[in-house]
């Protein structure tokens, strides 16, 4: 790039390295893309944080907002999971390894790393919005990560066990001493050995403690409503609860205006915020 | 500085400008007064206190811009930034205080709007005060005025033979170096019918508390009272000057991607994927509409997000007055917010 600042919708130019189907129904695809210019990467990375969000151009199809679902210790690739819902998820789930494909950002706040360390924390999804708590387990791992946090607790539902993301990588996850692992399905399995159940139950169950605690919730609005009073009630105060919302976006960067939360755009202001900022917005979702 | 700009030496003035600027000033096209550029043997149509009915934001953000162009193989590149030198002659002042609102949201530090920005920097903004103030504006009841500086590189003052020209920046000084000084009892004429001017304007309705008045019945059955003759047709915010939501699509046919102004009062601006939408009826976006003007704003930049220019009452096919239903708001019971 010359020193003329790039335009905000102007797209990354990226291309797909991996892309795989991520559920046993088809519904769900993840791609692995990397950058077509190294000094794209260098920027991408100095600048990414979990919890952020990237739109994905297919061109003559349009643009679709996806949570980054990797880490950047991971290598220079940035990972996604779209579920197959519009005309431009379609078309994502289309492309093949070597396929050109634009990407603006890293976009949003993404979580509030900094102002977690020294605190356990309790990350709890639902479904393909996971994704970004999968970024966020995974940027923990990490060795020089993991030693500023405490406890971590990863409670995950979906509906079935097929619908479940990143299926190895959980798998190994229950054999780590350093995390307490909950998986859970809405209805029994033959030969499922975790819980069974929806995921704000799950969190009744787990009852994680609030002392020194963070907990995150992303999951759709129906598993969100019923989990954050859950949390309540287990003594998590309204700071400490933290939340990633969706709404149909377009510029990404605060200006299109249909984001809007009161005030608070989703891309630009969240999207992560937590249930103390959410009480005081009104509820627009 | 004030100067002297007698009427019969306007059209000689602009065509001057012509040879280094492109020059546009209302004229009249079906019916409506539009910002045209000035072509040879052009006539004028700013005689009519009021505003043109497409506001001037859409020579900054028009209608509909391409934003990238395709290329072969799935490849995409910019789009050349307008830099063109333009003057804008006989915006209305409400109009201008909008362009410095829109500002706050297309010049923000970490996400600057490029074709935003190249066209504000290229376009001087001349402006017309309005010394007759049309009877549908409210701009003195939300905090602007028929003399409101803000957004303005000159502003000028309608004294019958002359218009008494006030400079206030350079680039606006820049355009008026052959003119004569005004004498003091000119300014002061001026100053008069300035005043008298925005004096002259009731107050629509009040605006203290209105916005605790908003945010605290977010739930009221107020919304659906309101909303229930509108057809959901847009125009009170397409032509809202101080409206700027705008939707990307791609054009696959034109190999472009295009952004296109959009509208919360469209049930498609806000539904989702899956199906869900967080503003199913018009009176959930009735409620965006209102609440982004005179509630959100304010949060945001600590003043309305309207400058009573009068555009929505004055072009709303069914006769919905946002002064009357900001009347109303202000009568609502003052309750705990809601949770």
């Amino acid at each position: 790039m010359s020193n003329e600042a790039r335009s905000p919708y102007l797209p990354i130019p990226m291309h797909v390295l991996h892309a795989y189907y991520e559920s046993t129904d088809r519904s769900l695809k993840t791609l692995e893309l990397s950058f077509d210019d190294p000094q794209d990467a260098r920027e991408f990375f100095a600048a990414f944080n979990p919890g952020q969000f990237c739109l994905l151009s297919v061109i003559g199809k349009g643009e679709s907002a996806l949570g980054v679902a990797s880490a950047a210790w991971e290598g220079d690739f940035v990972r996604f999971t779209a579920q197959k819902l519009g005309s431009v998820t379609n078309a994502l789930h289309e492309l093949k390894p070597g396929d050109p494909i634009g990407m603006r950002g890293p976009l949003g706040n993404g979580f509030p790393l900094e102002d977690w360390k020294g605190k356990d924390l309790v990350i709890i999804g639902g479904g393909c919005a996971f994704s970004t708590l999968y970024a966020l387990t995974k940027h923990l791992h990490h060795p020089s990560n993991r030693g500023d946090y405490g406890k971590l607790t990863v409670i995950y539902g979906t509906r079935t066990s097929g619908l479940c993301m990143y299926k190895q990588d959980i798998a190994a996850w229950h054999q780590r001493d350093d995390m307490e692992v909950h998986q859970a399905i809405d209805v029994p399995e033959q030969d499922w050995l975790h819980h069974v159940g929806y995921v704000p139950d799950v969190v009744k169950e787990v009852s994680p403690s609030p002392v020194n605690s963070v907990a995150v919730v992303c999951g759709p609005p129906i598993m969100t409503k019923f989990t954050l009073p859950a949390l309540v009630e287990l003594g998590f105060t309204p700071e400490t609860i933290f939340t990633s919302l969706e709404k149909r976006m377009k510029c990404g960067v605060g200006k299109c205006g249909r984001c809007n939360l009161g005030p608070k755009y989703i891309c630009k202001d969240g999207p992560v915020f937590s249930l103390a900022e959410l009480n005081a917005l009104p509820a627009d979702l | 500085m004030n100067l002297i700009l007698k009427k019969d030496q306007l059209n000689h003035l602009l065509d001057a400008w012509r040879k280094d600027y492109e020059v546009y000033a209302p004229q009249s096209l079906q019916n409506y007064t539009h910002f045209l550029p000035l072509q040879d043997g052009f006539e004028l149509a700013f005689d009519k206190a009021h505003n043109t009915r497409i506001p001037p934001k859409a020579l900054f953000l028009p209608t509909s811009e391409a934003l990238l162009k395709f290329t072969k193989f799935g490849g995409y590149e910019k789009v050349p930034l307008e830099t063109a030198p333009r003057i804008i002659f006989g915006i209305r002042p409400c109009d201008a205080h909008a362009m410095t609102m829109l500002d706050t949201v297309f010049e923000q530090e970490r996400y600057t709007d490029p074709h935003w920005q190249a066209r504000r920097d290229a376009t001087v903004l001349v402006g017309l005060g309005c010394h007759v103030p049309c009877h549908i504006g409210f701009c003195t009841t939300v905090g602007s005025g028929p003399f409101n500086h803000a957004g303005l590189d000159a502003i000028l003052t309608d004294l019958g033979e002359i218009f008494l020209v006030e400079t206030l920046t350079e680039k606006g000084e820049r355009l008026f170096t052959q003119l004569e000084t005004a004498s003091e009892e000119q300014s002061i004429q001026a100053s008069k019918l300035q005043q008298d001017a925005a004096a002259s304007m009731p107050i629509a309705f009040e605006t203290e508390g209105l916005k605790e008045k908003l945010d605290q019945n977010f739930d009221s059955p107020y919304w659906e009272e309101v909303s229930r003759s509108c057809l959901g047709c847009g125009v009170c915010t397409f032509l809202c000057p101080t409206c700027f939501c705008f939707d990307i699509v791609d054009e696959a046919q034109r190999g472009e991607r295009v952004r296109n102004w959009d509208t919360c009062m469209f049930r498609t601006y806000s539904l989702e994927a899956s199906g869900h939408n967080p503003r199913p009826s018009r009176v959930e976006r009735t409620r965006q509409r209102l609440n982004h003007k005179y509630s959100y704003w304010v949060d945001q930049i600590n003043q309305i997000g309207c400058t009573g220019c009068g555009r929505c009452v004055r072009y709303c096919p069914v006769g919905l007055d946002i002064r009357a239903m900001l009347r109303k708001a202000h009568q609502l019971p003052s309750e705990v917010a809601h949770v």
